[in-house]
């Protein structure tokens, strides 16, 4: 089949405003939009820029907005695009080029809910002992790729950079309420402050842009109870 | 270099966010109509009660007693406070916010008769039926 591929263009070396070019290309109902982005920089237009590593929905690099909506081109196929596509850079973010936004505010927030195992206590001989059901709490939230589909998809966020966002308050969850970490109060601390989790209306825009599916609302929502209850069993 | 953050109000609004958006849009609208009505009830009475400003009292009076008004604030408010109830519940409780899309559903199937009886009479009563 025949599609159209609308792409959000700008490069800073040269336009002063971004503006939109129209590609027309062949492709398969199984094809990823990432195939088509390919073939474009490819075989039409070598100065089109996007980042992608894996292609297999596990490094997070190439999350955009398809069709108006945040997902992972490496996972997005023509069969649900339909034949028109258009292609913008994530919302909320500075773009540097092209559809590759600046992903640096994102990890700072990633960074300041200490997104690592904290534990002073003198190591075990053989390894911190953990049960299944204490694994199951925060299970959902160790799937998180960092790709910012869920931050950027966030009307708190477009409002105000400064809130943490939810990929971080995920981040923030699965050390939170792992059984083996000790800093979970130190975090509680850091969400607690004024661009915190409050700043979450619960609007979902998050969850349904997950393309690992996770229940980041209710993540959120688990933390806000954490701190309303101080408990993080 | 580089384009400076890209959110205006009207790409915002553009974003696909289907059903959740949707409420929040009409939940932001609603809370912005409440303080309209209030301010408008509040001003409307206290100007009522002095000379000089008696006319222009009767006048706001007058809008917000329009059925047309009504119907729209009404519209509004009531979303506004169901659709509160419902994010205030699954903050409550988090673990059912897996059936988030569901209460939706649900929040949809309570609004919708009470505000069509609502309608319905301040529609019959603004007709003078
Ligand atoms: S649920 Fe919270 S974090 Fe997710 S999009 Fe809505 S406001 Fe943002
Ligand atoms: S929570 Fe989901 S959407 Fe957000 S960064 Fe992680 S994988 Fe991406
Ligand atoms: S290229 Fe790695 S997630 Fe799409």
């Amino acid at each position: 089949m025949e599609v159209t591929i609308k792409l959000f263009r700008y490069n800073p070396e040269k336009d002063k405003k971004p503006s939109y070019k129209t590609y027309k290309l062949e492709a398969l109902e199984t094809d990823r939009v990432l195939d088509l982005l390919e073939k474009v920089k490819g075989y039409q237009d070598g100065t089109l820029s996007f980042r992608r590593s894996c292609a297999h929905g596990i490094c997070g690099s190439d999350a955009m907005r398809i069709n108006g909506f945040n997902r992972l081109a490496c996972k997005t196929l023509v069969r649900d695009t339909g034949a028109k596509i258009t292609v913008q850079p994530l919302l909320g973010m500075r773009v540097i080029k092209d559809l590759i936004v600046d992903m640096e505010p994102f990890f700072e927030h990633y960074r300041s809910v200490k997104p690592w195992l904290i534990n002073d206590d003198p190591e075990p001989e053989k390894e911190r002992y953990q049960s299944v059901d204490q694994r199951a709490v925060f299970d959902d939230t160790t799937k998180c790729i960092l790709c910012a589909c869920c931050t950027t998809a966030c009307p708190s966020f477009w409002g105000n950079e400064q809130y943490v966002g939810p990929a971080a308050i995920v981040a923030a969850h699965r050390f939170i309420f792992d059984s083996r970490d000790k800093a979970a109060a130190e975090r509680l601390k850091i969400l607690n402050e004024v661009w915190g989790v409050y700043r979450c209306h619960t609007i979902f825009n998050c969850t349904l842009a997950c393309p690992r599916e996770i229940q980041i609302t209710r993540a959120i929502g688990e933390v806000k109870m954490a701190l309303t209850t101080g408990k993080t069993e | 270099m580089g384009l400076k953050r890209n959110v205006g109000l009207m790409e915002a609004l553009r974003y696909q966010g289907k059903g959740p958006m949707l409420t929040y849009i009409l939940h932001r609208i609603g809370g912005l109509s409440i303080v309209i009505f209030v301010g408008l009830h509040i001003l409307a009475g206290y100007l009522a009660n002095h000379a000089w400003g008696a006319n222009l009292g009767i006048f706001i009076n007058s809008i917000y007693e329009n059925w047309l008004f009504q119907v729209f604030i009404f519209f509004f408010a009531l979303f506004h406070a169901i659709n509160g109830l419902r994010i205030v519940i699954l903050d409550l409780w988090p673990k059912l916010i897996e059936y988030q899309r569901e209460a939706i559903w649900l929040e949809w199937f309570v609004f919708l008769p009470i505000y069509g009886i609502a309608l319905f009479v301040i529609v019959r009563s603004g007709l003078g039926g």
